[in-house]
């Protein structure tokens, strides 16, 4: 596929050899947002590195609005720029499988980012910038967070990072961020789309990875991109890039989905990278740039009540399934939570942390078939998530905060627990 | 008289003689072959046993729920413990069908040529039946995790209803390909299966109209009211 995408660009640059910087969009159906996007990239890139040659890049999942004709509409006619198209020019061969389609919107986004790296690689570009076009709050600014870092401070990636809704993003913060960070070692938040820095090392790293085919594709990228980056002990960093709207069209993609891709990467990630993180003790912050980063207001309503009665049917339901993933101390703990009121509920830090350290290890002795596995997790998430709300709503941003970092320290803390039983059952 | 009498003795006891001198070394070999079929049975079970346990077959097994189903069924052995005694057995057959071939009986030759002519099918239903549990397994639990995380408050009756759908299915499809009252099977089968489809749209239709009604406005309503405005990753 690197080959065609290759094919594809050299033919409408053809006297172009070498570039600094390339700047990646992948495109949905967003020609409602992507001139403001292109106009914002094009005001940053003026600013950060008005000498430097850069090369624009579009790849497209099948966009049927018009979102390239835009994009031509947008740019500065001197731009160079080149557009791929997944579903028409041969970047996808065979039919875009469900599994695929992220929260992001942009159906295949990993064949958009192989495209990305592919492109800088061939042209030795130092830098790479991916920025999502169906973003509503992107600014001339991004560029300097993502940009900037790479090209001056030799960081090899920066992660964005944002001003978030209490409560939002609490996969990320319940299971994601601490698990990779207990992991690793880095203090990296996991915030995922809206936008990225890498420079050409990493690029070029990432075409080398065993991703792009086989059963890593079933997980969606964007977890993918740090976990690489930290275990593979590149210069990481994050980028505040204060608060992100997107237009996300693609609604309705269940929460057992969207779960089962974010901790099936990680889980996936771990048996590739086993070496790093046995060895790997506490953990330490990483290099942040933009404004410093700061919680966010309250968010929508969360109905709790909802969620409880999830984890306790999971109890009822599940129960059969958990007694093969669970070890039978973890389990004899969550059924004492079954007899919690909905106002009582609270779901022990260090139980919460050995639930996910025993299906990391269900995943790897392949207790149960995968997907299934990562799905069963579903009701049990909701009642960390529930108990999270319950014990932090009547405080401050900082409490929750607080609460989050207290997790994290927990699950270095219990890192034993998985290390001990990983290799020996 | 007496030398008559004396003649039919010893013509008795010469042809009893020659019959079991042709019948012993048949007998012989009839114990031979049983013998020889502990023996083959036994090393093929414990060769078989040891190539399943180094490959994990039981822990495969427990992936696709098989290990249950049979835990379920009142089985306390391991379904690799199970295909192991049932190659000996195979093998400890065989053996003992061609120790019954060697007595070179007429009724037994027939038995035999019944029985290896039969031989295809039942392993080819052994297959389907294998096939069948763990896809009912399989299909069950998904079903009861998609319900389960949908939050459907009957989602082990849904998971049930999947899974013995799929049990009935390879159950016709098994007793189709051993040619066991094939038309009553198939005939059978489509009256159940028609019959239960019927049932249920009666009942959700007609006797269970209202109760249809309140559940679908409860969840569309719930869908708008009680989701969760918050995105999780």
């Amino acid at each position: 596929m690197a080959n065609t995408v290759w094919r594809e660009v050299r033919e409408q640059v053809r006297d172009i050899q070498k570039i600094e910087v390339v700047v990646g969009i992948p495109t949905f159906n967003n020609a409602e947002t992507v001139q403001t996007v292109v106009k914002a990239v094009q005001a940053g890139l003026s600013k950060v590195c008005p000498y430097a040659s850069v090369l624009m890049m579009n790849a497209d999942a099948g966009s049927q609005d018009g979102s390239a004709e835009a994009i031509k509409q947008a740019l500065r006619p001197e731009t160079p720029t080149v557009y791929v198209h997944h579903l028409e020019g041969g970047l996808l061969t065979g039919p875009i499988s469900l599994q695929t389609l992220s929260e992001s919107g942009v159906p295949g986004r990993e064949h958009a980012f192989r495209a990305f790296f592919t492109v800088a690689e061939e042209l030795q570009a130092k830098a790479c910038v991916v920025v999502d076009a169906n973003l509503r709050t992107l600014t001339p600014d991004w560029m300097d967070v993502l940009l900037r870092p790479v090209i001056e401070k030799g960081m090899d990636y920066v992660a964005p990072l944002f001003r978030r809704a209490r409560y939002e993003g609490s996969l990320t913060n319940c299971i994601i961020y601490p698990l990779s960070r207990a992991l690793y070692g880095k203090q990296m938040r996991y915030h995922t789309t809206g936008g990225y820095g890498f420079s050409g090392k990493l690029a070029s790293l990432y075409l080398t990875k065993n991703f792009w085919e086989g059963e890593g594709t079933s997980y969606g990228i964007d977890s993918w991109l740090t976990t690489v980056a930290v275990a593979e002990g590149c210069e990481v960093s994050q980028g505040f890039l204060g608060t992100r709207i997107q237009d996300v069209k693609l609604t309705g993609i269940e929460l057992s989905v969207v779960l089962a891709q974010a901790v099936g990467a990680l889980f996936h990630l771990m048996e590739t990278y086993q070496n790093v993180w046995e060895g790997t003790g506490g953990s330490s912050p990483v290099p942040q740039f933009g404004a410093p980063y700061e919680p966010g207001p309250a968010g929508g309503a969360v109905n709790v009540e909802r969620m409880v009665s999830g984890f306790q049917q999971g109890l009822r339901d599940l129960l059969p399934i958990w007694e093969i993933i669970l070890a039978p101390e973890t389990l004899a703990g969550i059924l004492a939570l079954g007899l919690l009121e909905a106002e009582e509920f609270r779901f022990p830090e260090t139980l919460w942390v050995q639930t996910i350290y025993d299906f990391a290890l269900a995943y790897h002795e392949k207790a149960l078939h995968r997907e299934h596995l990562l799905k069963s997790l579903t009701p049990l998430y909701l009642g960390q998530t529930a108990s999270l709300v319950l014990e932090t709503r009547e405080g401050s941003p900082e409490d929750v905060e607080r609460a989050i970092e207290r997790l994290c320290n927990t699950f270095e803390s219990m890192k034993p627990y998985l290390t001990q039983r990983w290799r020996f059952p | 008289m007496s030398i008559l009498w004396q003649e039919a003795m010893l013509e008795a006891f010469r042809e009893t003689t020659l019959r079991i001198a042709h019948l012993l070394p048949k007998l012989l070999a009839l114990l031979t072959f049983l013998a020889l079929g502990l023996a083959a049975g036994w090393l093929v079970k414990t060769l078989l046993l040891r190539l399943l346990r180094a490959f994990r077959f039981d822990a495969l097994c427990e992936r696709f729920g098989l290990g249950s189903s049979l835990a379920k069924a009142g089985t306390k052995q391991s379904i690799s413990d199970l295909v192991g005694r049932l190659s000996f057995w195979l093998v400890f057959l065989l053996f003992g069908f061609m120790g019954i071939d060697a007595l070179d009986l007429t009724a037994t030759t027939n038995m035999m040529r019944v029985i290896i002519g039969f031989l295809p099918h039942t392993l080819a239903a052994l297959l389907l039946l294998l096939f069948g549990v763990i896809l009912a397994n399989f299909i069950g639990e998904a079903a009861l995790i998609a319900t389960v995380n949908a939050q459907i408050q009957e989602a082990r009756i849904i998971a049930s209803f999947i899974r013995w759908g799929v049990l009935v299915f390879t159950a016709a499809m098994v007793l189709t390909q051993l040619g066991i009252a094939k038309e009553i099977i198939v005939a059978a089968f489509s009256i159940m299966f028609g019959g239960i489809m019927l049932a249920l749209a009666i009942a959700v239709g007609l006797g269970g109209q209202s109760i249809a009604k309140d559940v679908l406005e409860h969840r569309l309503r719930r869908g708008k009211a009680e989701q969760d405005d918050m995105s999780h990753i």
